[in-house]
């Protein structure tokens, strides 16, 4: 009976460690990916933006709570894709100083690496077979690998690989194979690079020349698989304007997307839709799952100019006459020529900002706002006021935009908590019953140690040191098998969809595309400090009872 | 029970001095006579249980006295309230308060008065005045013969004090045990042994504390004529046990049985009749 209680104990502590990591985890992973997306502090004005936003990031970095500031425009647009499919994405334009206030450069997939993913065995064998010299067949052979597939980004040659194959492929099934033009595949440390600057290298010209970075998941020409690395499939079936179907490279970065957007005026309407096709410098891979899915970001002065919102001239209104002008050097009629009334300085819709060491996102969002009175005050009329800025919440933090969601989900943390607590104290109730089963059944031993002189409380604390003692070795192998399966989550659920086709997380419901993996060892304590508060309650009714017990009728009792 | 004859065997010299004299009726241990001082007492002891909803009155009034060093044995038959004044002279049970007719209870040991004993102070006096030893046995069947006859110990030095004198008391209850002729059972459980065994493992918890008094509830209820014989030269030999210690004391037994044979092995014997004695006779007369 003892193990009875002890299991029942591991299983409400394994459940609940189990809901609550994965919960609070997602939670956790949520507030450190938006900080590494969007830094602590966004300062943000939507949709038509506002000027002067170097002298507001100028001031921000002089403030010693702020570690970096970076302008960005965020707007809404659609993206085309090489095989023709379109839909609406977050286009943002960024610039260098955004790889100050997030994770930019590291969030950029296609670059070189050495480490295998744990769950890449023909990429561990392709590592290995360098190492040792030898052919990866022979290595894959000996460690019957049967897969083919491997993160290409093990393999330096990978590139100039997948190029010889199409120019060595010009037909599959009847269908031609669209040869990309010449550099559209590059090495790795290149596509880096070119990732970082929001440029690649046009291979006529040589010049540089402004590309696009998709969110990993945007093409969807890209298989994830467990353990977080990409398969690359190498074609993708597209029609060309002729009206021809074509095998094309299926690898985002040697093609070229579409991107179109809609500029509006500061009464929010539309001038009019401009249209780019930027070649796709690199993919990047924040681990939201939203935004991966749905974000494009290009260089800032791109979508500046594509959105009106570059610095520019104001001229004045056409005069009454416009051919009354005769050009004061050839003598010939011209048409009057707009005075020039002002410079209206470049636009962005958001300031990013990042906080210094361990400054809390809230103190930063404090100090951003006093920041931004006197930015507001010293460029009145030409920024929205402190007010309105302040009114619409603007200056905001990640955790602030999210609040609903957030809140959202740590009720449902809650209730579920509430739900595993009442779990629990049908535990207790089960320890309750097995405990007095247990007395009821030790009757006699308890009279034999009163009558060898134990104390009534003598008696009581013997039973509530065994309800904590299987409280105690109860919840450690709950928390321990609870860590085990936290800490495997994603290959058992990989595993799960495998053999039963059961697949619960759906990244794009659940933002991310990983299950959270790590446990909250506070959040242990506090299950395990739980779990054995409720086996000595459960064991406190049969100890009283333990403890009142007639020695007489116990030594009696049959 | 091979074993409890080789070990009543082997033991028969030993106990000659003393269990022949209790054999005989007549003779009586150091201490044991008129002149030795009272070390029990209980008068105008009433007890009433109550089963359902009836009350059965199993005590009227009982007195008794028994000295130091004096082994009495309560005679009666089943229901008569024995075991019942037994448990109560060893603090296990409290008589019922005074009544009309029987307006002044007590139950004493020396001159402490049982009934106004704390809760606590009787836990002490079972722990370290008495020692009980059971029809049944009552060992606790998950700890070995040693540990068994450790329990009493445990319970008198508490946690600490028992982890450090741990290795001194575990030699003192392996010759207690081996006195007892279970020197190679010690780590044997009680379900390994034999009925004769485990009294005698009962016999040595109930010495373990060296108490003054050693209370006998049927000792040989649940064994066969020739063990209960072993069990009755082992309650025989315990009353010199400890006697080294405390001078030249001899340990006081009050045995219950319904067995006049049994009861014949006593000094003196109490007949209980329906909750009442009715006599206290020789042992030689109870045998006839």
């Amino acid at each position: 009976m003892p193990w009875l209680a002890m299991t029942s104990v591991a299983l409400c502590c394994m459940l609940t460690l189990l809901v609550w990591s994965i919960m609070g985890g997602f939670l956790d992973v949520f507030r450190d990916i938006g900080r590494k997306m969007e830094g602590d502090v966004s300062i943000k004005w939507d949709t038509v933006g506002f000027a002067h936003y170097d002298d507001l990031i100028a001031r921000l970095e002089k403030d010693p709570l702020v570690a970096g500031a970076a302008p960005v425009i965020s707007t809404y647009g659609m993206i085309s894709l090489p095989d023709d499919r379109s839909f609406a994405a977050t286009i943002q334009g960024v610039d260098e100083r955004y790889s100050k206030v997030s994770n930019y450069n590291e969030s950029l997939w296609w670059k070189p690496t050495t480490e295998p993913a744990k769950t890449d065995e023909l990429g561990k064998a392709f590592v290995d077979a360098k190492k040792r010299g030898v052919p990866l067949s022979q290595v894959a052979k000996e460690r019957g690998i049967k897969t083919t597939a491997m993160d290409p980004r093990l393999d330096p040659q990978w590139s100039l690989k997948v190029a010889e194959d199409f120019t060595g492929t010009p037909i599959i099934d009847g269908r031609p194979v669209e040869v990309p033009p010449p550099g559209s595949f590059r090495p790795w440390p290149q596509m880096l690079e070119d990732g970082k600057r929001l440029m690649v290298t046009d291979p006529k010209t040589g010049l540089p020349r402004s590309a696009a970075v998709p969110g990993i998941e945007v093409g969807g020409f890209l298989t994830r698989q467990p353990g977080g690395w990409y398969k690359v499939n190498e074609f993708a079936a597209s029609r060309r304007s002729d009206g021809k179907n074509v095998w094309s490279s299926a690898f985002l970065p040697s093609r070229s997307i579409t991107l179109t957007v809609l500029p509006m005026d500061k009464a929010g309407r539309d001038i009019s839709t401009r249209s780019i096709k930027l070649p796709v410098a690199n993919e990047f891979r924040t681990g939201f799952f939203e935004t991966d899915k749905n974000t494009v970001l290009v260089h800032l002065s791109v979508l500046q100019k594509l959105l009106k919102m570059e610095q520019g001239e104001v001229l004045e209104s056409a005069p009454v006459n416009p051919y009354a002008v005769e050009d004061a050097g050839s003598g010939v009629e011209r048409p009057v020529q707009a005075r020039v009334v002002r410079i209206e300085p470049a636009k962005v819709t958001t300031v990013l900002v990042r906080a210094k060491g361990s400054v809390g996102s809230e103190v930063l969002r404090e100090r951003c706002r006093e920041i931004y009175r006197e930015f507001a005050r010293a460029h009145d009329g030409e920024v929205p006021t402190f007010e309105q800025m302040d009114g619409g919440k603007g200056i905001s933090t990640w955790e602030r935009r999210f609040a609903l969601f957030i809140g959202q989900v740590e009720k449902e943390t809650v209730t579920v908590l509430m739900i595993l607590l009442v779990i629990s104290l049908v535990c207790t109730a089960l320890i309750l019953a097995i405990f007095w089963s247990m007395v009821n059944e030790k009757t006699k031993d308890i009279g034999i140690l009163r009558s060898v002189g134990c104390s009534r409380t003598g008696v009581a604390w013997i039973w509530l040191r065994y309800g904590a003692i299987i409280g105690v070795c109860g919840a450690l192998l709950g928390l321990a098998g609870g860590t085990l399966i936290v800490w495997n989550i994603n290959p058992i659920h990989d595993w799960l969809g495998q053999i039963a086709g059961i697949s619960v997380w759906d990244p794009s419901v659940y933002y991310l595309p990983e299950i959270p993996n790590k446990v909250r060892w506070e959040k242990a304590g506090i299950v395990f400090s739980c779990a054995v508060v409720f086996s000595v309650l459960g064991a406190l009714v049969p100890a009283v009872r333990a403890a009142n017990m007639d020695p007489v009728r116990a030594l009696r009792f049959e | 029970m091979d074993t409890d004859s080789e070990w009543k065997k082997s033991r028969s010299d030993e106990v000659s001095n003393v269990g022949g004299q209790v054999v005989a009726g007549n003779g009586r241990a150091a201490g044991a006579g008129g002149g030795s001082s009272v070390i029990l007492s209980a008068s105008n002891v009433r007890k009433t249980y109550r089963l359902g909803r009836v009350d059965v009155p199993v005590l009227h009034g009982v007195a008794i006295t028994v000295r130091e060093g004096e082994w009495v044995a309560i005679l009666g038959a089943s229901g008569s309230g024995k075991s019942t004044l037994l448990h109560i002279l060893g603090g296990l049970d409290r008589p019922d308060g005074p009544s009309a007719e029987y307006p002044k209870c007590a139950v004493k040991f020396r001159d402490q008065n049982l009934i106004e004993m704390s809760s606590a102070q009787l836990d002490d006096y079972r722990n370290q005045t008495v020692g009980f030893v059971f029809q049944f046995y009552h060992l606790l069947p998950e700890l070995t013969v040693l540990e068994n006859a450790l329990l009493p110990a445990m319970r008198k030095h508490g946690r600490v004090g028992y982890a450090v004198a741990r290795k001194g008391l575990e030699a003192e209850a392996g010759a207690l045990l081996a006195s007892f002729g279970l020197g190679h059972r010690l780590k044997h459980r009680p379900a390994e042994l034999s009925g004769g065994e485990r009294q005698r493992t009962a016999i040595a918890r109930a010495l373990i504390n060296n108490p003054h008094v050693l209370l006998a509830d049927e000792p040989t209820g649940n064994l066969d004529q020739k063990t209960g014989e072993a069990i009755l030269d082992a309650v025989a030999q315990t009353r010199a046990i400890g006697g080294e210690e405390t001078g030249k004391r001899t340990r006081t037994i009050v045995m219950v049985t319904h067995d006049q044979r049994v009861a014949a092995r006593a000094d003196r014997v109490v007949r209980l009749v329906d909750g009442r004695v009715v006599e206290g006779v020789e042992p030689s007369s109870a045998a006839m």
